[in-house]
């Protein structure tokens, strides 16, 4: 959690938002902080206090499975790493009594004194992202839950499959404590029901659904599951192919049925369920998960009247299609949840697209408020080695284990090491200036801390080390809490001796460790932006509202993409309003130039420095020219797929076949008449025939056009075929009115395809309807296919960029969850249909996501490297390129010497330090900066020299 | 860490300190911006740091 | 390490991203293990030369682990 640690975030935890006044670029935000009782600067999260509170308190962390104290932290990797006293069951703070933490904590840090501080805040942008509101137990309890303890909710059994749950990741009934053989899940809790004003599709549900199934049969393989669905949107990139695993490797059933009741039935539960054809069916089941929906938070209207927006419908932010950011307060930004149910992935990329949108707002104020650090002069170390040790007591989280004295004068026993102590809370301010003077002192130009882990307080120890005017390479840790007495608590003896070993091994490779230096590498502030439809034109221009430039290139003629194919989103906002206002804006900018008719021919360098050759086509000859920029965005979109083989089999050819694109183009403009009767089929090409996925926005296009056909003419019949009508979101009210104006909507199954066949000019349906129970026969006036999206181009070009596609050609992103716009290569970002198949709204966001994560090596002006990436020995090297050809990150390139000779050389703007390529050197012609063969060797060699174990 | 000054051009409050609005801040802060992030609870993390794995790689989540 | 009587040393490589994030995991969770191992951090076990190895048993190391 890097939030915790930058100097740039002020955490207001326990914070409550009072007002908002002012206007976009001078707001005043006021806050009240409530106390903690406990002084976050002097806790070192040791726990004790937890452990001598005498009052129990029901954990929310663990959605109530578990007790804890008042006096806590809600789980041990918790930011700020702070307890807090829980007013609400606290002995002293409610009855005056108690106060046994105050004597038990050693460094001194619970204050009952504290009182509620209120701050005004100066700031230029606001970014709402309160998350997500919890589904009323009314609903729940219409399926048990609260009547009968093994009814839990899947927030819940989320929590049951964690290892650091209630039952340590162990799923156990509630109710006994045994294993559950059976469990169902119910979808669409609290989702798609009047029942309780949630008319929405929550998004996420079926997606958790399977995920925790899965787990679930991780778990205890002997586990029967079923999942009880109405539709399964796992409409997402990626989805359905994780879907169809957990039906044919992990056996999980799904069935497709509503649930009237769940009933106690001996020691089980009984589900009562309906399937589609109206018949009534019995299922007992150990245990009965409520998929829950994501309602609006809580206090959502308290926060809209707070701040001055309104809200929609159902509670959460009130939004439009094409600034799906905006609230209806200027400068007041909406990220996550609260703008509508969503997963992580979409989450984060609101996020950065919320940060990027405020960027722009407060472009004049780029680094006036950020806080930069500044060092003493770095000194040389010089020839001898000054090694210095300093062993942590941790409070007694070490010292209470190991015998630290112990340690500490063992370590003071080796070569090199001249100066050696011990401490009770290492990370402790006092402690870092300690460590300073010990350096001044000692003239140490070496460092070992043995504590706790690097991976946490590395940072920390090497900011000293740069504030004492040492290289922070010069540092090594020794983690002898979480990985030793942590986990050793009842054998001293042997920790006490693992704790010698590792601190010998740390002293052996810090003898042998070398400052290095902290390289940058400068960047060009100009972006590539390939692509000028919706994505690439609304990222170019929120760069340019960033204040950096850059080239928009168009393979075609002109600019749009598929926004000239579409006339409407399903929202009912014209695709030309936002095509005019785009183009317009892009091609009145400044800072975009706009070249059209033109491909990438090539493109060279790494992040910051790229140069690129562009052909441009003019008339029949070409011109190529050479750009230099920063970054690249890859916004080449996609099209209408041409299917080869339609469910199942060859395509049928008729003038009365269409495609949804197709019948749209038809139904556009104030002329347009509606045809006397339609039929519409989904998953046309998609899911199954010649592509495996879903396209996400087949469903909503069907429905935008059955609603279009039935506003032009309310008798047109309109029967639309579906798998599954996946209408996510806040398109579920779409779907709704569909249905309600009179639209058919009639499943179908894989196994039970309908059949197109074409007489003459007339065509022909044959399909099974399950609700009849009987095979139906129509010869429409109209046949519309939905047949998906194809990314455009995505092969050529990975190959130019050397970016994976992941197996439908579509893009592959650096993380799937957390880096859902970056690609594995730095500097490279994806936006639009080229990452994956989505609406409109989806590509506007992700694209001002993609423009904001580019926008950051170009605001900081050069790419900073960890010093721990590889290094190619030139004079030993022979040239062989095995390295340039294992690594992952195309970080090693090879060059041409003057004297001829081939050599590779590290990127080190794009080496990640992973040392595949050390490992691998035939000539060990390549080392890594801190963790070279010499310092691995004699880790490896003190890890053998077990001596005097009699101290 | 340094207190922030009163007046302070440049800066960005973000309410809510679950995945959304943490991802939202580190971009400010990269974007060149100072970072208030308010949070009603005691911690930051949201409902993501109630998770072990997502969907569809099943990866640890944090 | 049913037996009292072997202490087998063991040798570990833990990436820095994955395993050796579990083993701090596992300490904050508490989890007790045998106290037998001795680890190296690396910054992914691609790092891991098959030399390491060899010199890891070379040094009296009863199993080598990677973990990544």
């Amino acid at each position: 959690m890097e939030a915790g640690r930058s100097p740039n975030i002020e955490i207001l935890s326990n914070a409550d938002f009072l007002g908002l006044e002012g206007k976009p670029g001078a707001f005043t935000a006021k806050v009240r902080l409530r106390p903690r009782y406990i002084n976050a600067d002097k806790c070192t999260a040791c726990g004790l206090c937890t452990r001598y509170c005498p009052r129990h308190l029901v954990d929310d962390y663990n959605e109530g499975l578990a007790i804890t104290r008042p006096i806590h932290i809600d789980y041990p990797q918790a930011v700020p790493a702070s307890y807090f006293i829980d007013p609400r069951a606290c002995l002293h703070l409610q009855h005056g009594t108690c106060q046994i933490c105050v004597p038990v904590c050693r460094s001194k840090a619970i204050d009952f004194g504290q009182q509620p501080e209120e701050r005004a805040l100066q700031v230029g942008a606001v970014i709402m992202s309160p998350g997500f509101g919890r589904i009323s137990e009314e609903t729940l309890a219409k399926f048990g839950f609260g009547k009968h303890p093994d009814v839990v909710t899947s927030i819940e059994f989320e929590r049951l499959l964690n290892p650091s749950g209630p039952f340590k990741g162990e799923v156990r009934c509630i109710s006994d404590k045994r294993h559950p053989h059976r469990i169902a899940f119910i979808q669409c809790v609290g989702s798609r029901d009047l029942g309780c004003d949630n008319g929405y599709c929550s998004s996420v549900c079926c997606m958790y659904a399977i995920k925790e199934a899965m787990v679930a049969k991780e778990h205890d393989p002997e586990v029967e599951i079923t999942i009880y669905y109405m539709d399964m949107r796992t409409q997402g990139k990626d989805f359905d192919a994780a879907r169809r695993r957990a039906e044919e490797q992990f056996g999980i059933k799904f069935v497709r049925a509503r649930v009237a009741d769940v009933m106690p039935w001996n020691d089980q539960l009984r589900l009562t369920y309906a399937t589609l054809s109206g018949s009534h069916h019995f299922e007992p089941f150990d245990m009965v998960v409520l998929s829950v929906g994501l309602e609006a938070p809580k206090d959502a209207k308290g926060l809209a009247s707070t701040a001055g927006f309104e809200l929609n419908q159902y509670d959460f932010c009130k939004t439009s299609t094409f600034a799906p950011l905006a609230t209806t307060r200027p400068g007041v930004l909406v990220a996550g949840a609260f703008h509508g149910p969503k997963d992580i992935p979409e989450s984060v990329t609101q996020s950065s697209a919320a940060a990027g949108l405020a960027a722009g707002l407060l472009r004049t104020q780029r680094g006036q408020g950020t806080v930069t650090k500044s060092y003493p002069a770095e000194q040389n170390p010089g020839e001898e080695v000054r090694i210095g040790v300093f062993v942590c007591h941790c409070g007694i989280n070490i010292g209470g284990v190991v015998d630290v004295p112990g340690v500490a004068k063992y370590a003071g026993g080796m070569e090199d090491v001249v100066y050696y102590t011990e401490s009770l809370y290492s990370c402790s301010q006092d402690a870092q200036e300690a460590i300073k003077e010990k350096i001044r002192q000692h003239n140490l130009n070496r460092v070992v801390v043995a504590a706790c882990s690097p991976r946490t307080h590395e940072p920390l120890f090497q900011e000293t080390l740069k504030d004492a005017g040492l290289n922070r390479c010069l540092f090594e840790m020794v983690n002898i809490r979480d990985q030793c007495s942590w986990v050793h608590a009842n054998e001293p003896e042997a920790a006490t001796a693992k704790s010698r070993d590792l601190v010998r091994m740390a002293v052996a490779k810090a003898r042998h460790i070398k400052p290095l230096p902290e390289q940058t590498v400068p960047v060009t502030p100009k972006a590539l932006v390939l692509g000028g439809g919706v994505a690439g034109m609304t990222a170019a221009l929120n760069l340019a509202e960033q204040g950096f430039e850059s080239f928009l290139i168009e393979k075609s003629g002109q600019l749009g993409g598929n926004l000239l194919k579409l006339d409407r989103t399903l929202q009912g906002d014209k695709a030309a309003d936002l095509l005019k206002e785009l183009s317009a804006a892009v091609k009145k900018h400044k800072l975009i130039t706009v070249l059209t008719n033109s491909e990438l021919a090539e493109v060279n360098g790494f992040v910051g420095n790229f140069t690129s050759m562009v052909r441009t086509a003019n008339g029949k000859k070409a011109s190529e020219q050479s750009i230099s920029h920063g970054v690249i965005i890859i916004a080449t979109g996609g099209r209408e797929h041409v299917p080869a083989r339609v469910l199942g089999k060859e395509p049928v050819a008729s003038k009365k076949i269409v495609t949804q694109q197709a019948l749209e183009q038809q139904l556009a403009g104030g002329k347009a008449k509606a045809p006397a009767s339609v039929v519409m089929v989904q998953c046309a090409g998609s899911r199954g025939d010649d592509l495996a996925y879903c396209s996400k926005v087949c469903c909503n296009h069907a429905v935008k056009n059955a609603l279009r056909i039935k506003a032009l003419d309310p008798a047109s019949q309109v029967v639309v075929l579906y798998r599954e009508m996946r209408t996510y979101g806040f398109a579920e009210d779409l779907y709704r009115q569909a249905r309600e104006q009179g639209v058919i909507f009639i499943p179908y199954a894989t196994d039970r395809m309908p059949e197109i066949s074409a007489k003459g000019s007339k065509v022909r349906i044959d399909f099974y309807d399950p609700i009849l129970q009987d095979q139906v026969t129509m010869e429409p006036e109209l046949l519309a296919l939905s047949v998906g999206i194809v990314p455009e181009g995505t092969k050529e070009l990975s190959k130019l960029l050397k970016i994976p596609v992941n197996a439908d050609d579509f893009y592959l992103e650096a993380h799937v969850k957390l880096r859902p716009v970056e690609l594995p290569v730095s500097g490279v970002y994806v936006c639009g249909l080229a990452h994956s198949p989505k609406p409109i709204e989806e590509t506007i966001v992700q694209a001002q996501a993609a423009a904001a994560k580019a926008a950051i090596p170009l605001v900081k002006g050069h790419v900073e490297v960890e010093p721990t990436v590889s290094h190619v020995d030139q004079e030993i090297c022979i040239g062989c390129s095995l390295c340039t050809s294992l690594c992952p990150y195309q970080a090693i390139q090879m060059v041409q010497l003057e004297n001829k000779q081939r050599r590779a050389q590290t990127i080190v703007a794009s080496c990640k330090g992973c040392g595949i390529c050390a490992s691998h050197c035939p000539t060990f012609a390549i080392s890594m900066g801190g963790f070279t063969d010499q310092q691995i060797s004699s880790q490896i060699e003190a890890f053998g020299r077990e001596e005097n174990r009699n101290d | 860490m340094a207190k922030a000054k009163q007046e302070r051009a440049g800066s960005v409050m973000v309410l809510g300190g679950g995945v959304a609005g943490i991802q939202a801040a580190l971009d400010l802060t990269q974007l060149g911006y100072y970072v208030y992030l308010v949070e009603k609870s005691a911690a930051i993390g949201g409902a993501m740091a109630q998770l072990d794995k997502t969907f569809p790689t099943n990866d640890c989540s944090l | 390490m049913t037996e009292q009587t072997t202490n087998p040393r063991i040798l570990g490589f833990l990436c820095n991203w994955c395993c050796y994030a579990a083993a701090d995991a596992a300490g904050v969770s508490r989890y007790q293990y045998p106290p037998n191992l001795r680890t190296i951090r690396v910054m992914c076990t691609g790092r891991i030369d098959p030399a390491f190895i060899l010199r890891g048993f070379a040094q009296g190391a009863a199993g080598i682990f990677a973990g990544g």
